[in-house]
């Protein structure tokens, strides 16, 4: 089961009422939670996708299980986050920390990690973070990650002020990943 | 890229209701503008009584057991949820004159103008389609 912070039920419903059904409920979605929409109309997937892109929000990734279409989708906000300026100075690439042994922290929401993340990376979505930090070890570099390094730029300033000093921002971030994927789904 | 969808609906059998109804929800739940110019027999797709009998084309009748089958909405449902969505219908005043009906032969919420109203919509909105 793919974790979402909210689920539509749009089994039976032919087109174009999936997407008309997932307009009205993403209006009740805060920016940045997932939604999941359950549908059996086999052209959602690609609506679903189009949608997304005009729309300006991250289509994730469909799912079937059991005659059921499972898509994921991450409200974005109107602006473009690509360009909100980056405070964490120490950064890294994405190239750099395949070749170093620390931790690769992703902490985008738990179904963009389930649709495909770097091998062995740990997932800690943002919201969790700050509850979670005793997963962590103070010693080890950390790699933070998100998807353009905007997540991962708050991330990392909130590790350095809880006491971690050896963690870097990777940039681009998974946009910008052309290596190999695990996928959990 | 424009957000403006324009269409006209020009025919007023079930199929073509489908057509215009469908393309015209999907793009209003894009947050796409939408108006919707309804002419000649296209009036029937958002006439209160005629919009619930829609006719097949002859022959294609055996198609009603598919539209059942796959859950389609009826095009009142469709017309309730493009109103929803905010797109415009615009109802021609000539064939409405010709036709004899009034703006209470309709559903509500409709505006009544003449060509000229749907081409200064239209003049810069991509696509323009026509059914």
């Amino acid at each position: 089961m793919i974790k979402s912070d909210i689920q539509l039920d749009a089994k039976g419903l032919a087109c174009p009422m999936p997407i008309v059904r997932t307009k009205k409920v993403m209006n009740n979605v805060a920016e940045g939670q997932v939604l999941e929409i359950q549908a059996t109309d086999k052209g959602s997937t690609a609506d679903l996708a189009a949608w997304a892109k005009t729309v300006g929000h991250q289509y994730i990734g469909t799912k079937e299980e059991g005659g059921v279409l499972y898509h994921y989708i991450r409200k974005c906000s109107a602006e473009n986050s690509d360009f909100i300026e980056k405070a964490f100075e120490q950064t890294i690439s994405n190239e750099e920390i395949t070749a170093r042994n620390g931790l690769i922290l992703d902490v985008r929401e738990a179904a963009e990690y389930a649709f495909g993340h770097i091998p062995g990376a740990k997932s800690i979505p943002m919201g969790e973070l700050e509850k979670r930090l005793a997963e962590l070890d103070k010693e080890q570099e950390i790699y933070v990650i998100c998807r353009t390094g905007t997540r991962s730029d708050l991330a990392a300033q909130m590790l350095a002020e809880q006491g971690f000093t050896n963690v870097y921002n990777v940039l681009p971030g998974m946009s910008g990943w052309n290596g190999e994927l695990s996928k959990e789904i | 890229m424009s957000n403006k969808v324009a269409i006209i609906a020009s025919t007023g059998g079930l199929f073509d209701a489908y057509k215009v109804f469908n393309i015209a929800t999907a793009a209003a739940a894009s947050e796409k503008e939408v108006a919707i110019f309804f002419t000649f027999e296209g009036l029937n797709l958002i006439h209160k009584q005629a919009m619930y009998n829609l006719e097949m084309p002859a022959g294609k009748e055996h198609f009603a057991e598919g539209f059942e089958k796959a859950q389609v909405p009826n095009i009142p449902q469709l017309v309730e949820v493009a109103g929803e969505l905010g797109v415009k219908f615009i109802a021609c005043q000539m064939t409405m004159d010709i036709m004899g009906l009034s703006k209470e032969d309709f559903v509500t919420g409709i505006e009544v103008g003449g060509a000229v109203t749907f081409l200064e919509y239209a003049k810069d909105a991509s696509p323009a389609l026509t059914f």
